[in-house]
């Protein structure tokens, strides 16, 4: 589903991402793991074309991702997730739908099942700018699963959260393991990455360090976090 | 073909309905709105200059083409002033990164934005000038047609306006971009200005005198080639008056305006196409 073909990103002298390769196949829920300024956002802007790979490739469903037609069936909730402070939460996510050609009937619908998936009954209707932080990943969240998307690309989307907003979304990705999405998890809460993910990739100054099942990565006696740290610090 | 300009009418009603609960838009409507109703009671009674009573309908028609220009450069300025934050504002409530995560294309994106704020201040041009032509018509039973003729055709300065200040807000801080653009405009303004005082009679004749024939050319030249926002405008007040039609001199202002369009256009989706979307 997702190839990244040796990218390397260089912002001047400064390289970000240094000839990562790696695929993730239809139905994993992967995670990327790195401390921060490892490389890991610019790998999405990479796949999602908000960013230029100096060198390398990459595609998602064999489609380049320059090439919008990658990102048809794809939901993104991107870090520190915003709304535009005068849209409610239903407009929002109504906004989100017809940008995906949703027809209104089906868009009403979608929103309406979106809403209650999230747990935002009852608030969808007031301004965003009542929401706390963790409302708006929510609604960032419900707006990524519109279209009924076959990949979601997370990045950090439980940044900002408190321990019950953390939790919260972790089990809303949790209900959706069943639905066959593909997740591309991006993310340094590592507890939270061992609970839902099933395969991970370490990277660290923009260089993969490790790829593969949590369960190969993690040996026994073992957490996530001890071997990411092992790794990080060499 | 429906299918690529979909999203381009959907970012352009988005911008629309975003654009006007920017509050620089409100006090631009408020201040256009105060303006009209101090003019209308220009429009009303009779004109006497030394107890002589003035031909009444040829005051009026001045009278609106100073309006129209009034009118025509203050949206000129609201529209840039609109569009000055437009590519920022976006990134910072996220709708940049909303859109382009879909399978919008970055042109699309542009175009929308484009045409979005182009529809907004056209209309917004076009309401204020036929509140003009409306009360014209009530109070002094002139009716001038070509008074909403000639605001359309100013939308086209409007729509240079904002193809330029997108352009620049890219490369510069967005206050510098809409300083600059100003610049243009007047400059633009000042020099035909003096254009059409050096090929009055008296300048004529005083150039003459002076034997002052040094080499003006490539001052004509950069005149020329210099985006003619007063130009265009004076095109399209020309229709008001009686000046009547002047072939390729009358209608130059516009086709430098639409190339320059054309060309910052081009620069536009150029350099939008290789930024970073945050």
């Amino acid at each position: 589903m997702i190839e990244l073909n040796s990218p390397t990103k260089r912002y001047g002298s400064l390289v970000a991402v240094d000839n990562v390769s790696f695929s993730i196949k239809a139905g994993e829920y992967f995670a990327l793991l790195g401390p921060n300024g490892a490389g890991k956002t610019t790998i999405v802007k990479m796949l999602l074309d908000f960013t230029k790979p100096t060198t390398g490739s990459l595609s998602i469903n064999g489609l380049p991702s320059t090439d919008a037609a990658s990102r048809t069936s794809i939901g993104y909730l991107s870090e520190n997730h915003h709304i535009p402070s005068y849209l409610s939460g239903w407009q929002y996510l109504q906004r989100c739908a017809e940008l995906l050609d949703i027809s209104r009937s089906d868009a009403i619908d979608q929103c309406r099942r979106i809403v209650e998936l999230i747990g935002m009954q009852g608030r969808e209707d007031t301004k965003v700018n009542t929401y706390s932080k963790g409302m708006i990943q929510r609604f960032g969240l419900g707006a990524a699963l519109i279209g009924n998307p076959k990949l979601l690309i997370l990045d950090e989307p439980t940044a900002g959260l408190d321990p019950i907003g953390i939790r919260e979304i972790r089990q809303l990705l949790e209900s959706l393991k069943d639905q066959g999405l593909t997740i591309f998890l991006n993310s340094h809460l590592l507890s939270e990455v061992e609970k839902i993910c099933d395969n991970a990739a370490i990277i660290n100054r923009g260089k993969l360090l490790v790829k593969d099942k949590i369960s190969a990565i993690v040996k026994d006696g073992d957490t996530l976090e001890d071997v990411f740290v092992r790794l990080v610090k060499g | 073909m429906t299918k690529m300009f979909s999203p381009i009418i959907k970012i352009a009603k988005y911008t629309l309905s975003d654009e006007v609960r920017q509050k620089s838009f409100i006090v631009m409507f408020v201040i256009c709105a105060l303006f009209i109703f101090l003019i209308r009671s220009c429009y009303q009674g009779n004109y006497i200059v030394n107890g002589q009573a003035l031909n009444a309908e040829a005051v009026i028609r001045g009278m609106s083409k100073v309006t129209f220009h009034f009118i025509a450069a203050g949206v000129m300025f609201l529209a840039a002033l609109l569009s000055m934050r437009v590519f920022r504002r976006d990134r910072d409530d996220g709708t940049q990164s909303c859109i382009l995560s879909k399978p919008i294309t970055r042109w699309q994106y542009v175009a929308g934005k484009i045409i979005g704020l182009w529809i907004l201040s056209t209309i917004f041009m076009f309401i204020l000038h036929s509140v003009v032509f409306i009360i014209t018509s009530i109070n002094m039973q002139v009716v001038m047609p070509e008074y909403l003729i000639a605001s359309l055709l100013c939308s086209f300065n409007l729509l240079f306006v904002i193809v330029i200040v997108l352009l620049l807000s890219l490369l510069m801080p967005d206050i510098v971009a809409f300083l600059c653009v100003m610049g243009i405009g007047i400059i633009g303004f000042v020099a035909d200005g003096i254009f059409a005082i050096s090929h009055s009679q008296m300048a004529q004749v005083m150039i003459q005198q002076n034997g002052s024939q040094s080499d003006m050319t490539m001052w004509k030249a950069v005149y020329y080639l210099w985006p003619k926002l007063a130009g265009t405008q004076q095109f399209a007040s020309s229709l008001i008056g009686s000046e009547g039609f002047q072939g390729f001199v009358s209608i130059y202002p516009l086709i430098n305006v639409l190339i320059y369009v054309l060309i910052l256009g081009t620069l536009l989706f150029r350099r939008f196409r290789n930024e970073d979307i945050i």
